[in-house]
């Protein structure tokens, strides 16, 4: 470990959470300072507990989805608010421990990288939309759908729209776009910049009753925030509404974080324990309440800068936890004139780069992927972030499902008798697929090679006993091929003995495994 | 099936024998069961543990109001909390109080929008607490208006409440006097507000970087005036003479504070910037 390339790391990670832990704050529905406590102490608890490089923190997708949460149950960042927002923490951390004991790292292989890269995409859409009320000093109101939101701000401009805090807001957005071009990994915070210079001008001509523009004020800023969430039983009958909500978290949070450990886990020679890291993200989510922060989960644009640099261990995540306290204490008076434009501006990039015409392109040649991925997409755009990962996670099984109960068969025939190859997993699903080879081939003494199947259950036996049955009213016999194991499993389960088994050679793959 | 509905006519006669003793009851308790149902006091929804929307948001409010400096930092700039020019929290009469929702919204040719209550609580985070102008949603904002409409309930909608802001002083004929002011002010005032105004012990400043703004109503003299004669010295409320009051608001007139935010705006960039 070069400690060096670690702690620049770490600093860079620090420079870049920082808007980010506001702006998700935002999302979330709570003050800044919430979200800059989640990039201190859920970062430094992930890293500090974990085994691998990536970057925990504030999370768009969990941010937006415990705003959705809770908003129905109390005003915005009001004091229940805060306290539904940790209950609901509590209880997503629960779960992923939940998880972590019952080895659950797994399951998420079924969902698919579409489906991922499409919730992302989704989220990204839901940023850009949100950014926009900061940008054009909405005050809050409801749509259903975002094409009315769209519509309202188009036709009722004039009056909605406030041209200061829209000068603010493209100005920073270009600063962004320009500042692309001079430095991948800056120009966020290039964009901030210039969105606060922006805001420096206006305020320069301009006073604040006049403009009426948003800023970030005054962080209460403590070193050790330590908060005691108040469970009782009032708010815990109320809590039931979030235990779906909970769980969609717990699910997206770890889902996140799992594949970007994995790919670290594929790509680099790091020690990656998944369940040591479903572990630490599910602790800190639930130790997130004490210190007055919310639930997180790995970041994708972090852990990808972070790993650009160079880092390899935990240990720039945890230097960039200690930066960000260090960093918020002495820029604490200049964030104070911060404009929310500025910072929503930044959102508004971020948000766009999350919708990657490239995704389409990649998935285009898989059709399942691709349906996939658009079908999460849409689901988001239209109804919302939890119905959008449920569709996700509902087409990605049905896939794998579909996928697996697929059954690659080859016959070779000659004129006494067939042979039928089957690769694959012979179980309840999959059986049906023989049946038609079945008939086709009954007038024939047929032998089914086995060799290649991954597994089979008791349907597939039962299977095979009947057919034997009528091959045999036929005046057919049937063969299996099979290795020792499978033989003695066949027999165990009941096989028929009107069915003979042959052994094959025993394979070498086999062999040198025994 | 008798059985069921026999079952059904005890339990429809026992809920009318309910509903006859609940009606009962209401009739001799309705004065006081009623004043207690509507308006719960406020310490008595500061100890609940368990609150709805509206009711923590109330608390929320009054524990603004009180301890600005904790709970709305975000949007301060002074060392002043609202309880400090509002007494009593808000509530006591000829000090501000802050039962006014009926008042609000108000119609206002400048801008030809109507003004709530929220664009009020605004201005006094801009001027009197010399700080930021909250957004209309933030927060701190909504409980602060569900605090006042706590407050106002039982007030009659669009009239003026008894000792609504300060009593107008009537004019006594002679000009304020700012130098007869400061022999009030360090014979009256200093002892809490101490001889530089900026507040003895915990008491608030009524000058300097830490106090009110040059935007802010108490900045005018009439205003400044009324709320002195009729709350100050502290306990000794009306004990000055009119033209005492008149002559040390000229007084704190003249000392040196924050500047208004909507002019010299270089300024009040510098005075924020630099803390
Ligand atoms: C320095 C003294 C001062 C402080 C501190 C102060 N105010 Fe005021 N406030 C005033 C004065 C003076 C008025 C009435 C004068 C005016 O209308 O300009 C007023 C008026 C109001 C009104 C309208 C009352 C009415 O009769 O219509 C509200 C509401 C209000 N303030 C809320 C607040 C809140 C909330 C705070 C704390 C964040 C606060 N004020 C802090 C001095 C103060
Ligand atoms: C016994 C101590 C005491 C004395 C004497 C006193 N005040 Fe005050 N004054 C206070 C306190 C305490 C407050 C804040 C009220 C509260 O928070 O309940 C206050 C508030 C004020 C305020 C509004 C808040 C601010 O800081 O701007 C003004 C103006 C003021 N006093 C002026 C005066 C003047 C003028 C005199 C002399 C005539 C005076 N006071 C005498 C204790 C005192």
């Amino acid at each position: 470990m070069n400690w060096r390339t670690e702690v620049f790391a770490g600093v860079v990670g620090a420079i870049l959470v920082i808007p980010q832990g506001i702006t998700f704050a935002y999302l979330a529905g709570l003050q800044p300072e919430y979200g800059l406590y989640g990039a201190i102490f859920v970062t430094l608890f992930t890293s500090f507990l974990g085994s691998s490089s990536m970057m925990s923190g504030p999370n768009t997708a969990v941010a937006i989805l415990i705003g959705s949460a809770v908003l129905p149950l109390a005003g915005r960042g009001s004091p229940v608010y805060i306290d539904y927002v940790f209950i609901l923490c509590l209880m997503v951390g629960l779960i992923q421990l939940l998880f972590w004991l019952v080895r659950g790292a797994r399951i998420f292989q079924y969902l698919s990288p579409s489906a991922i890269s499409g919730i992302s995409a989704g989220a990204g859409f839901l940023i850009v939309m949100a950014s926009l009320d900061s940008i054009l000093n909405l005050s809050t109101f409801n749509t259903t759908f975002f094409y009315e939101k769209l519509y309202i701000i188009v036709s009722d401009a004039k009056d909605l729209i406030s041209p200061y805090s829209l000068f603010i807001g493209v100005v920073t957005i270009a600063g962004g776009f320009i500042g692309r071009r001079y430095s991948h990994r800056y120009f966020l915070i290039v964009a901030v910049a210039c969105g606060y210079l922006a805001g420096m001008l206006v305020s320069f001509i301009w006073p604040q009753p006049v403009t009426e523009l948003e800023y970030l004020g005054r962080m209460p800023l403590q070193w050790l925030p330590l908060h005691v969430p108040t469970v009782n039983i009032e708010y815990l009958m109320t809590s039931i509404k979030l235990i779906p909500y909970a769980l969609t978290i717990a699910f997206i949070g770890l889902a996140q974080s799992l594949v970007i450990v994995r790919e670290l886990r594929m790509t680099t020679d790091q020690e990656i324990d998944l369940d040591k890291e479903v572990y630490a993200q599910g602790l800190a989510n639930f130790l997130a309440p004490f210190f007055s922060t919310f639930a997180g989960s790995g970041s994708f644009n972090r852990s990808k800068a972070n790993r650009s640099l160079g880092a390899s261990t935990p240990l720039s995540g945890i230097v960039a936890a200690g930066f960000v306290l260090l960093l918020i204490t002495f820029l604490g008076p200049i964030l104070t004139y911060m404009p929310m434009a500025a910072m929503a501006g930044t959102l508004f990039i971020v948000g766009l780069d999350m919708i990657k015409w490239s995704d389409v392109k990649h998935y285009a040649p898989e059709r399942p992927e691709l349906v996939i991925y658009l079908a999460t997409f849409v689901g988001i755009v239209f109804f919302g972030l939890a119905t959008g990962i449920a569709i996700a996670v509902f087409l990605s099984v049905s896939v794998f499902l579909l996928r697996i109960s697929q059954l690659d068969l080859s016959v070779e025939r000659d004129a006494s008798q067939a042979t039928l190859k089957v690769k694959g997993s012979l179980f309840y699903a999959s059986v049906s697929h023989l049946t038609e080879q079945f008939r086709t081939l009954r007038d024939q003494d047929l032998t089914v090679d086995l060799q290649y199947t991954t597994h089979i259950d008791q349907s597939a036996v039962d299977f095979f006993t009947h057919e034997a049955g009528s091959m045999a009213t036929h005046g057919t016999a049937l063969t299996l091929l099979v290795n020792d194991q499978q033989r003695a499993f066949l027999l165990s389960l009941g096989l028929s003995d009107t069915i003979t088994l042959r052994s094959t050679q025993p394979d070498e793959g086999d062999a040198a495994s025994e | 099936m008798n059985l069921t509905r026999s079952l059904i006519r005890v339990r429809r006669r026992s809920a009318f024998l309910a509903s006859v003793f609940a009606a009962l009851a209401a009739l001799l308790l309705t004065p006081t069961a009623l004043a207690q149902q509507s308006l719960p006091s406020i310490e008595q929804l500061v100890n609940e543990p368990f609150l709805d929307d509206y009711y923590s948001n109330v608390v929320y409010g009054y524990q603004i109001v009180n301890d600005t400096q904790h709970f709305a930092s975000r949007y301060v700039g002074n060392a002043l909390n609202c309880k400090n020019c509002h007494l009593n929290s808000g509530t006591k009469a000829d000090a501000l109080p802050l039962n006014v929702a009926g008042m609000y919204p108000k119609w206002r040719a400048k801008n030809g929008k109507r003004n709530g209550i929220g664009l009020r609580i605004r201005e006094c985070f801009v001027y009197s607490m010399d700080g930021i102008m909250p957004p209309d949603d933030a927060p701190e904002v909504l409980a602060i208006a569900a605090y006042v409409t706590y407050l106002s309930q039982g007030e009659v909608m669009g009239a003026e409440p008894e000792g609504r802001g300060v009593p107008t002083l009537p004019a006594t004929g002679y000009d304020p006097n700012p130098a007869n002011g400061r022999a009030v002010y360090l014979e009256q005032c200093a002892s809490c507000h101490g001889e530089q105004g900026g507040g003895v012990g915990d008491m608030p400043p009524v000058w300097g970087m830490n106090s009110y703004n040059r935007g802010a109503g108490m900045n005018r003299i009439d205003e400044a005036a009324g709320f002195i004669w009729a709350n100050m010295p502290l306990g000794q409320d009306k004990s000055l003479t009119h033209q005492q009051a008149f002559d040390v608001a000229a007084y704190l007139n003249l000392q040196y504070r924050p500047a208004d935010p909507r002019q010299s705006k270089f300024l009040k960039l510098l005075e924020d910037l630099l803390p």
